[in-house]
């Protein structure tokens, strides 16, 4: 069985050398042509994950260059893509990198709101979309990496996670593997397989989950105004300016990451950490049941507390504070925040009208916004465009 | 299909009377295995998870003697360590019973064990290890025989960890022969769980569980995960067995697990537990002989959750023994009527219990604890045992215990019953 959107990539970024950029690029920056022609470019570009095709990734529409010194190889890519979804570099074999960020889901999971890792232990929170990762300067939710090469060693090494108990046994092992040993080779002549270039080529392989290109920015930064309807613009009016959203989610005059490169306290984690005695369980469709989980002898989840960013700096004012997400293909993702305790974009927006968690260190950019139904539904289409 | 017992092979098992329809615990085996146990089992394997802190810590197959007036009557006389904790879990024989094949749902690893040559020490004799790259399946659970052929049912998939599956035909060598997807059109969630085939009319039958992010989470997590929550099952799937088509999917709410067919002659229905809405649903053919599923009684107080686990059929079909996990309980539902079944009896086995496993006879039933690592209950109430009871009709009465913490074991989770070969078919 093959994981299909693994395989159309694959297609895609196998042949990195011959093949001609991706037409979704050159598509982008003509955005001419009628009829058909429109609509397989409109459908293009919806599904368009630039995925590396050309020597260098070219950015597509609405994003900034990709650093050289992530971007890599075509090579590297390969390399790195094949280590990405290898399910054998965990020590008992179920996880790879691709389980928790799966790519037909955001390369995040709607699978559950904590992530899921070494025989069933619960992370303390929800996989991030890796789309544009590249270009996010400070990772995970807390900010405490800051090199997407070095980053991976984190899951790697993580007993809940991959749960890897060292690391030379593992390059020793990929050194001795009959394609992994030449792949390396011909990927880092000289060097070949080392803690530095397994991180390398898996950051290469995630600095080409390039999304961009889109209809938001044929029309925000392509200048072809039809690319979103009428109630997407209202959308993205009120993202700009009565809702205030740009302030973190920060758009910019040719590009836009949707991130300020910084962390804000907006009470989500605060507002999990009050749980109820009842609660409203879905047994199946349509069948819920209010259920009493203390009494039923489920109150006492494995889930541990989480403070932010705070755990980094020990900054009183970094309390409970997140790094601001880029929303580029947030729709694929859900569920949403860094505890996953969003599950819909709808109650998202619902969450940031009522004016976010009430808590002592809250952004003061977060406040209760007045937005009528109209309005909350105009966000929800327009964060369904990028 | 090279997978599918053959036309040919049906036929002479019907014909030749080789076949009673039969598929008690003893009763829940497959009605293609030879040598059921009519008379007094004499060991009881047990699928065990290794627990942490608990002896080494490993899976293993613990072989228990329950010949009665033995020496060594209900004491561990075997115990096989694996290596790892992979989520150990349900165990089925080869339909010539000389082989138990026991697979784990977290690694998807499965082992082979020799029974037959001396039932008394089971032999590792093969391990399958590249389930999930050679199929793409993931969490091998049911294992149940074909001639000559073992048919596997996961539960997940290596793309997403989600409940879409698939199910996976073996050979008796271990070798992988062929994969038939759990079907996602006309009402199918392509979920899977159990298998239960009634050859007689060509009919197989399939449950729906969960993916490996549900079964692996620790269950109070779970139940409060709303985007979790939404992964169960909630079908079933009549298949033309011979063809390995689905023919419909019925529409079975709540996780519906473990599937018995009644085994009295001429009585075509089967029986299953949703786990979740604590109900039990009767498959069955209407007046129009088409095949409807549908909820004939409560388990419980559905609004507490008591998650209706294991269920054994006696092999008259005449009652059914259904445990509930959360509150430790074996109830016994009385099926004379099974449009209608009643609770007609009830015992506290332990703080929680999940498998149940009665003699053909129905005289002596065994219980054990482990529903899954991260769902048992946890410190004082995680409880891990085995408990053989004699039942006469009116109360279960206690034979012995194996406490599995206090002998270094781990989590008590499948049973099976060996004798050695003579023995087998006396009644
Ligand atoms: C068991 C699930 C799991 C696995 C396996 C996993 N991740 Fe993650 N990943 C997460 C979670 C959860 C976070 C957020 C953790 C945090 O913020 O503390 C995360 C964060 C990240 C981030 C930071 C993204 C951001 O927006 O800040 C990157 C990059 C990443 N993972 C890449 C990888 C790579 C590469 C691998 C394989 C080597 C991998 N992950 C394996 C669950 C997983
Ligand atoms: C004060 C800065 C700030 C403002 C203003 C803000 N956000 Fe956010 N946003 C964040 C941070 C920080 C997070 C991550 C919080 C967490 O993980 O708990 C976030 C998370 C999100 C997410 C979830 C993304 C994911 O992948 O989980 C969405 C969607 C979102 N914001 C949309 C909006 C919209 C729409 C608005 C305007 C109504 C808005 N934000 C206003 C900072 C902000």
């Amino acid at each position: 069985m093959s994981v299909l959107p693994f395989a159309i990539r694959r297609s895609a970024a196998t042949k990195p050398s011959r093949s001609p950029p991706p037409a979704t690029l050159r598509v982008a920056t003509s955005p001419q042509g009628g009829g058909i022609a429109r609509v397989l470019q409109a459908l293009a570009l919806l599904f368009c994950v630039g995925h590396a095709a050309a020597e260098d990734i070219q950015s597509p529409l609405g994003l900034p260059p990709v650093p050289a010194m992530v971007a890599g190889t075509p090579a590297m890519r390969r390399l790195g893509e094949k280590l990405f979804f290898d399910r054998s570099l965990s020590a008992n074999g179920t996880l790879s990198c691709a389980m928790c960020h799966i790519p037909a889901q955001g390369f995040a999971s709607n699978q559950s709101a904590l992530s899921i890792g070494m025989e069933g232990r619960s992370l303390r929170r929800n996989a991030p979309s890796l789309y544009n990762v590249a270009f996010k300067k400070f990772l995970f939710h807390d900010g405490r990496e800051t090199d997407l090469a070095a980053q991976v060693w984190g899951p790697l090494l993580a007993a809940d996670e991959m749960g890897n108990s060292g690391i030379g046994p593992l390059i020793a092992r990929l050194r001795a593997d009959v394609e992994y040993g030449p792949l390396f080779e011909a990927s880092f002549p000289g060097e070949g397989a080392t803690m530095m270039t397994l991180g390398r080529a898996i950051a290469a392989y995630e600095a080409a989950l390039l999304r961009g290109g889109g209809r938001f920015d044929r029309a925000v930064y392509g200048g072809e105004r039809a690319a979103l309807t009428p109630q997407e613009w209202k959308g993205y009016e009120l993202f700009i300016g009565k809702a205030g959203c740009a302030a973190c989610h920060v758009l910019g005059p040719e590009t836009a990451l949707f991130t300020d490169q910084s962390w804000h306290n907006t009470g989500v984690a605060f507002r999990s950490g009050a749980t109820g005695g009842k609660r409203l369980v879905q047994l199946a469709p349509g069948v819920l049941q209010n259920v009493d989980i203390a009494a039923i002898g489920l109150a006492q989840t494995g889930a541990p507390n989480d403070v932010g960013r705070f755990e980094i700096t020990n900054a009183p004012t970094d309390r409970w504070a997140y790094t601001t997400p880029m929303l580029r293909g947030v729709s694929e993702s859900s569920p949403y925040m860094h505890d996953g305790s969003l599950r819909t974009l709808a109650e998202v927006i619902e969450f940031y009208d009522g004016g976010g968690g009430a808590n002592p260190s809250l952004d003061p950019k977060i406040r209760p916004l007045g937005l009528t139904p109209d309005e909350k539904a105009a966000i929800v289409v327009f964060l369904g465009a990028l | 299909m090279k997978s599918l017992p053959s036309r040919a092979v049906l036929c002479a098992l019907l014909l030749g009377g080789a076949f009673a329809p039969a598929i008690a615990d003893e009763t829940c085996n497959s009605p293609f295995m030879s040598g059921l146990i009519k008379g007094q089992e004499q060991y009881l394997h047990v699928w065990t998870l290794g627990e942490k802190g608990v002896g080494d810590g490993s899976d293993k197959l613990v072989t228990i003697d329950v010949v009665p007036g033995s020496a060594t009557y209900g004491k561990v006389i075997h115990t096989i360590a694996v290596g790892g904790r992979g989520e150990a879990h349900h165990m089925g024989f080869t339909d010539d019973r000389k082989y138990l094949w026991a697979g784990r749902l977290d690694d998807s690893k499965i082992f082979i064990f020799d029974v037959g040559s001396d039932p008394s020490t089971p032999k590792l004799v093969k391990t399958v290890d590249n389930l999930a790259e050679s199929t793409g399946y993931v969490g091998p659970h049911t294992f149940y025989a074909l001639p000559g052929r073992m048919l596997v049912q996961a539960l997940s998939n290596k793309k997403d960890h989600g409940g879409v599956t698939g199910l996976i035909t073996y050979n008796n060598a271990g070798e992988l022969v062929t994969t038939t997807p759990m079907p996602l059109n006309d009402g199918g969630d392509g979920y899977g769980y159990d298998i239960a085939i009634n050859p007689a009319q060509n009919r197989m039958l399939t449950s729906s569980f969960t993916g490996w992010t549900n079964y692996m989470m620790d269950l109070s997590q779970l139940i409060q995960d709303d985007s979790a929550m939404k992964n169960f099952g909630n079908t079933m799937v009549m298949w033309d067995l011979k063809a390995m088509k689905p023919l419909k999917v019925f529409s079975v709410p709540g996780a519906p697990l473990e599937i018995r067919w009644a085994l009295k002659p001429g009585a075509n229905w089967a029986i299953t537990a949703g786990a979740l809405t604590s109900k039990l649903y009767l498959i069955k053919q209407d007046d129009k002989n088409e095949w409807q599923a549908k909820a004939v009684a409560d388990v419980g107080d559905p609004s507490k959750i008591p998650l209706p686990v294991d269920i054994s059929i006696s092999s008259d079909a005449s009652s059914l023994w259904v445990n509930t996990f959360m509150d430790g309980t074996a109830r016994l539902f009385d099926l004379s009527n099974p449009e209608a079944p009643k609770q007609v009896y009830a015992k506290k086995i332990g703080a929680q219990v999940n498998m149940v496993s009665q003699s053909w006879d129905g005289k002596r039933v065994y219980f054990t604890t482990s529903l899954l690592a991260n769902w048992d209950k946890k410190n004082a109430d995680n409880e891990q045992f085995l408990k053989g009871y004699s039942w006469d009709g009116k109360e279960l009465r206690e034979d012995f215990v194996v406490d599995f913490h206090k002998e270094g074991l781990g989590r008590a989770h499948h049973m099976k019953f060996t004798a050695r070969a003579q023995k087998a078919e006396a009644p």
